[in-house]
């Protein structure tokens, strides 16, 4: 999947300005950036629903819309729409007849889902988990081996947050598919996310793998030892910046765990703790997009 | 076109599996039953504001009356037409439905023909209620229509307008998309504008080329005496359909699902 120079104007509101990247198949791509950024928009002009000013978006070097049953190509779940009053079987199976597929697939992707059991419900009495996997499932009707997801795990509970990271993993690593997923959280994607996409006021600001990402991040260890004074000496001394956080305890700024363990080794120091605090990723990411919210707070209060 | 015919099938699964489409089918049934008892019931009886009754059971003027009853109806096919379309925007199943199909004019053309269907269910549901109520409860009153030349071509023709005002209802959907704003805009126009404007002198000559004029002419309802003529007021029905099958398809084409 292809962007190239995508742009797109709202009145006086430019929401995606020259955009470009490039999604690589087999991998799942995270699509990030703050609200506002320019996210929805971007993919559903890469699919066909709003029509750019300027650029392209190629899958397969097809642009969506003339995709021959496009169905089976891309799933896309950009906002969980369903009539209320329908069962959330019979939502699939409108789809299913839409798209040229045999009913039973309604029943297929039900059950890939775990939403067997509430088929047959309507779906306004679903919870906002089930409308999530109903999303999917529609996504899934076509077998498409390119799956894009805007803000899948938005209002979602920390047990779907666990559900839908899993079956993303499964539905990428273990089916090989391509999977395009945004959020505005980098933590919901660092588990699952190869490569990411970063945007800023509809721009790009970076692209990449996440281990790029994650070589550039400054990551803090928590050590905890007795002797803290003769550890902070050497630390300091190979190039860390400490900081006491507590009796017998130090946070290390710029050392690895295993450069901080290899220090106090060398030095003799006795330690009763070692680990990873943060992994620094969050911090890249906030630097990156920092100020570039289309509606930042005054003032830049960092929440 | 295969594709299409998916995609015509694919309207009557929505329709079917939601209550709305049941819902109108029967209250049009019942409109026709209830106006055609109603006729009968009073039917003979002298009076009315302008002195004009309504013509006794058995005559050939209450046949025509009672075959003109299933083109009051036009007002749930509007009805049903506009929420066959606004539907998708009001529960967003646009986005998925435009997903699946990105060749939106498809779409669009697939939900005309799939309603000219709906519509046909509708306008059959109605002229058999007419004619049930007027064959079972004239005939109790003494004088049954019967159904033959003018009277049938009548019914005939109401159950015509149904169908026309339910493609009509479709593309007036896809052209407001809002579903109150679309509905509540349609009875507004059929009740209250177009009784206005056949009323206002300045305005009656309009009146003829609007869609309740083109309406009452090919019913022959007998409201208004410069009437186009019964083919000419259905034709021009039919193109107030096209046209906005062809707006709707057009706008759905060229607007942003956002």
């Amino acid at each position: 999947m292809e962007v190239r120079d995508l742009t797109k104007t709202f009145g006086s509101v430019t929401a995606v300005d020259s955009l470009s990247f490039t999604v690589e198949p087999g991998q799942v791509t995270g699509f990030l950036g703050p609200n506002g950024a320019g996210k929805t928009t971007t993919l559903r002009m890469a699919l066909g629903l709003i029509t750019p000013d300027r650029g392209t978006t190629t899958i397969g070097g097809t642009p969506y819309a003339a995709l021959p049953r496009p169905a089976t190509r891309v799933g896309a779940v950009l906002e969980t729409a369903f009539h209320p009053g329908r069962s959330g079987r019979d939502h699939l199976r409108v789809y299913c007849r839409a798209a040229g597929l045999p009913a039973r697939r309604a029943d297929d992707v039900l059950a890939q889902v775990g939403l067997t059991p509430a088929g047959r419900r309507k779906a306004g009495g679903y919870s906002l988990g089930m409308r999530q996997r109903l999303g999917l499932a529609t996504a899934l009707l076509g077998d498409p081996r390119v799956l894009v997801l805007d803000e899948p795990a938005n209002g979602l509970d920390p047990e779907g947050i666990q559900w839908l990271r899993g079956f993303l993993r499964h539905l990428a690593h273990d089916e090989g598919r391509t999977v395009l997923v945004s959020s505005h959280l980098l933590a919901e994607v660092e588990q699952t996310a190869d490569r990411v996409v970063i945007v800023g006021a509809g721009k790009l600001v970076r692209e990449g793998s996440l281990a790029e990402l994650r070589a550039e991040s400054v990551g803090t260890v928590l050590v905890r030892t007795p002797a803290t004074a003769q550890l902070t000496t050497a630390l300091t001394g190979a190039g860390a910046a400490v900081e006491s956080t507590g009796p017998g305890a130090l946070t290390v700024t710029g050392l690895t765990t295993e450069q901080v363990g290899a220090a106090a080794f060398a030095a003799g120091v006795e330690l009763h703790e070692l680990r990873a605090r943060t992994s620094g990723l969050e911090e890249v990411y906030f630097r990156l997009t920092s100020g570039a919210e289309q509606y930042a707070a005054a003032g830049g209060a960092a929440s | 076109m295969s594709g299409v015919v998916d995609l015509v099938r694919a309207e009557w699964t929505k329709l079917l599996t939601t209550k709305v489409g049941y819902w109108l089918v029967a209250v049009g049934a019942l409109m026709a039953a209830g106006f055609t008892a109603l006729f009968t019931a009073f039917a003979g009886e002298q009076g009315g504001p302008e002195g004009q009754g309504i013509p006794p059971v058995g005559t050939e003027a209450y046949g025509s009356l009672v075959a003109g009853v299933p083109a009051q109806v036009v007002v749930i096919a509007v009805v049903l037409g506009v929420i066959g379309t606004t539907q998708e925007y009001r529960h967003r199943t646009a986005t998925p439905t435009f997903l699946v199909t990105p060749r939106r004019g498809r779409v669009v053309v697939a939900k005309l023909l799939a309603y000219a269907v709906v519509g046909l269910v509708l306008a059959v549901a109605a002229v058999a209620a007419t004619v049930l109520v007027a064959t079972v409860y004239g005939g109790a009153r003494g004088g049954a229509p019967d159904w033959t030349g003018d009277t049938v071509g009548t019914l005939l023709r109401s159950g015509l307008a149904v169908v026309v005002y339910t493609v009509i209802g479709v593309g007036a959907g896809a052209l407001v998309r809002n579903q109150v704003g679309a509905v509540v805009g349609s009875l507004v126009y059929l009740f209250v504008v177009e009784g206005i404007i056949a009323s206002v002198p300045a305005t009656a000559d309009a009146y003829r080329w609007l869609p309740g004029g083109a309406l009452a002419a090919l019913t022959g309802d007998g409201r208004g005496t410069d009437l186009l003529g019964t083919w000419e007021g259905g034709l021009l029905l039919l193109g107030y359909g096209l046209v906005a099958a062809v707006l709707g398809a057009v706008l759905a084409v060229r607007r942003d699902v956002v």
